[in-house]
């Protein structure tokens, strides 16, 4: 028997490996013993397993045989539990001792393909210091763009104060995230987390921006729950790209949370909003805006055309209070 | 509003029959010191007897909620007092009860038999009590001529006050007479005479932090509501009957308003000015100030509102233009600071009384220049056919000036109200 070499892992309940040893077998040594003895080639720490638990062993035809070595739970290949059967074949090299997953990898294994490293959404990530960086100054253009805009006395103190807020908030967020990041993979990531909470929140900003703008431009009817779906959009690009990033989710299944999160945020928070302005009888809703005239890109509509659209407006009121008084008990105060 | 009018409410007690004029006039040339001193004592003695407290209790409390006075107007203990007084029975019948006490410690029930509140005014009837009547003397007093003003002051007993009745007062909404003397809180419903002895009016009003400016509503109205209280067959459903009352106040409030609008020019616009003797403007800047931005505020008010409730006042109209305009900031600095105007909530009201506003919010193009225009309504939850309004009305045309119209109507008719939204922004021009 020319020697062979095998790998034996142990695995945890996620396919991750534990740790993995490496063996040669050769006319010396045929077999391998697994228990929980030291006197074991593959010492387990696992109660279930009886000192000598199993032995393998590589056929001629390259196939790895496992044996029961008498113990009280046997083994258990493919789902199915063996007792002094003899030698079994492990189908998928994968097999269980007391409550230990092994997998043994043998020099005849087939391999996949190597993958090609496409460029999914991390990859934009390769140089997150930059985009962090990047992210940082579009960030702050903003900022001091808006206290700008603002035009108050103290334009310095304003912007000073609030990006120490912003700092401050976006510091804490990265933190939790590269914290998790820590725990999971065992690295801070801390210029990714960064690139991405900087990134979201300056797209966020300019998106805002962008949407009011046109809102005026094109003047567009009000709509309350705009920037709660514009900010539930970002939250859900964060939450994506930061799990992807800090845990061992696959990219479908933190996809489905960045949707789900963000959506019943959404959906509780325009709940509790809607609530919240059938008792408030004072709310007006929110009002476009506004910019220079030189932005308009619509006209606008008559008088006569405007109160011929108020003549809902009796009707529309009356059904407010009836839905007020039907749908919330708490309205109604008699 | 930079002035509360302080809603008082008094008291009285009664002791003697009615004492004769010719006992009064005989003082009405006297010298202000001595004399006025002895005519208000004979006054008092006078009409002693007619004047109860009213108080007003909630459940079964014996510690009172409010009190106020009520003075004999007819036969078979029938009283006038303010609406505001008994405002709360009326309202909530089953939550508040209303007991008087007289001059000679009778005490007794209280039932609402009408009210009128466009004049604050209400006609109790007392059980167990019939005092003699006092007079009413319906045609307004002579400015100038002295007057004395009968309540119980913050509960601490019967008290005369002595003044000058100022006539109808010219601009009011509601006629009212201005009665120069103190008037504090529980005088309400209290009688105000001539040196008589004579109701010329009903004691209702006064501003806290203003001296002896006091009002009264005319006796004549008092007339009208006791002659209509005596009806065999009076309305029984007082809060329709308010409600009925308040739908008039709101037509005689446009139809006052009705005419060609009065307008005036601030920075290029020409924006509704004093629409009505009744309505009061007044307007404020800032000439001194460093702030890049010149803002012009011009609020009117038209005083005409209607106490009905704690909380719930209805059927007045006030507006404000805030003009701005800028030499130092640039287009989009301004159209910031213009937005702030923009985003004003609606005027105050309370789920019990209303229920949300319905808005259209749109660009519509006015006489020169396009603007930004809300208008919101809300319904009356127990008014039938009531609605608040609130309008906003910014500007879209400046980038170195702009303004923005706030309008607020509170318990008008729709139709009448919508109408006179439309003249009030028909009638805004830029008139560069």
């Amino acid at each position: 028997m020319s020697a062979e070499t095998i790998l034996v892992e142990s695995l945890d309940g996620r396919g991750r490996v534990q740790w993995r040893e490496r063996f040669t077998l050769d006319e010396a040594r045929r077999t391998l013993t697994v228990g929980r003895s030291i006197h074991a080639d593959v010492t387990l720490d696992d109660p279930h397993a009886a000192a000598l638990h199993a032995s393998l062993e590589i056929a001629p035809d390259g196939q790895v045989l496992a044996n029961d070595l008498g113990s009280m739970n046997g083994l258990v290949v493919c789902g199915k539990r063996y007792r002094n059967t003899g030698a079994v074949a492990l189908a998928d090299n994968m097999l269980r001792v007391g409550r230990t997953r092994l997998r043994i990898r043998t020099g005849q294994e087939l391999l996949d393909p190597e993958r090609p490293d496409e460029l999914h959404p991390t990859s934009l990530l390769r140089h997150p210091a930059w985009l962090a960086g990047f992210a940082a100054l579009a960030g702050c253009m903003q900022l001091i763009y808006a206290k700008w805009l603002a035009a108050p006395r103290d334009l310095a103190e304003g912007i000073v104060t609030s990006l120490g807020i912003a700092i401050l908030t976006v510091g804490v967020w990265v933190a939790v995230w590269a914290l998790l990041s820590r725990v999971v993979q065992g690295e801070w990531r801390w210029p990714r987390h960064a690139a991405i909470c900087l990134g979201v929140v300056a797209t966020l900003v300019a998106v805002i921006g962008l949407v009011d703008l046109g809102w005026f431009a094109f003047a567009l009817p009000p709509w309350n729950s705009r920037n709660l779906w514009i900010g539930a959009i970002a939250l859900g690009c964060a939450l994506y790209l930061h799990l992807t990033c800090a845990s061992n989710l696959t990219a479908r299944r933190a996809a489905q949370i960045a949707c789900v999160v963000p959506l019943l945020l959404a959906l509780g928070s325009q709940w509790l909003q809607e609530r919240y302005r059938v008792r408030d009888v004072n709310h007006i809703g929110a009002r476009t805006r506004i910019y220079p005239p030189e932005v308009r890109l619509r006209g606008s509509e008559t008088v006569e055309d405007y109160f011929k659209r108020t003549a809902t407006l009796r009707s529309l009121a009356d059904k407010r209070l009836s839905d007020a008084l039907a749908n919330d008990p708490a309205y109604d105060d008699k | 509003m930079s002035r509360l009018a302080l809603i008082v409410m008094a008291a009285a007690v009664a002791c003697s029959p009615t004492g004769a004029p010719a006992q009064v006039s005989a003082t009405r040339h006297s010298t202000v010191d001595a004399a006025a001193s002895q005519g208000a004592r004979e006054v008092l003695a006078q009409v002693r007897p007619a004047v109860i407290q009213i108080k007003s209790f909630f459940g079964s409390n014996t510690a009172q909620a409010s009190h106020g006075t009520g003075f004999a107007v007819a036969e078979g203990g029938v009283f006038m007092t303010n609406y505001h007084v008994v405002a709360e029975k009326v309202q909530h019948p089953d939550k508040y009860r209303l007991e008087y006490r007289a001059a000679g410690g009778e005490t007794g029930a209280i039932a609402v038999l009408a009210v009128d509140v466009r004049h604050d005014l209400a006609v109790v009837r007392a059980t167990g009590y019939a005092p003699t009547p006092l007079r009413l003397e319906a045609s307004p007093p002579v400015k100038g001529e002295r007057a004395f003003a009968v309540g119980f002051p913050l509960d601490v007993g019967l008290t005369i006050t002595e003044g000058i009745s100022n006539g109808k007062i010219d601009d009011a909404f509601e006629a009212r007479i201005h009665y120069s003397g103190a008037l504090n809180a529980g005088m309400s419903g209290g009688p105000a005479l001539n040196a008589a002895g004579e109701v010329i009016g009903v004691n209702v009003a006064g501003y806290r932090f203003e001296q002896l400016v006091s009002f009264l509503v005319p006796a004549a109205h008092a007339q009208g509501l006791r002659d209509r209280s005596l009806d065999p067959e009076p309305n029984a459903d007082l809060k329709k009957e308010i409600a009925t009352q308040l739908h008039a106040h709101s037509a005689d409030l446009f139809a006052a308003l009705e005419g060609p609008m009065q307008t005036q020019a601030v920075s290029g616009y020409s924006l509704p000015a004093k629409l009505a003797p009744f309505i009061n403007c007044n307007a404020s800047g800032e000439p001194m100030s460093e702030d890049p931005v010149q803002t012009v505020r011009v609020n009117c008010f038209a005083k005409a509102g209607l106490f009905l409730q704690r909380g719930l006042s209805s059927g007045d109209l006030r507006y404000s233009h805030y003009v701005l305009s800028t030499d130092k900031l640039d287009a989009w600095r301004f159209a910031n600071r213009f937005s702030g105007l923009t985003l004003a909530v609606g005027n105050f009201g309370s789920p019990r009384h209303v229920g949300p506003y319905a808005c259209e919010d749109r660009v519509v193009g006015l006489r020169g220049f396009d603007a930004s225009m809300l208008v919101c309504a809300r319904r009356y939850r127990r008014l039938e056919g009531l609605y608040d309004f609130t309008v906003r009305v910014s500007s879209l045309n400046g980038s170195k000036q702009g303004f923005a119209s706030h309008l607020d109507m509170y318990g008008v008719e729709f139709d009448a109200g919508m109408k006179f939204i439309r003249r009030y922004v028909e009638v805004m021009e830029w008139k560069p």
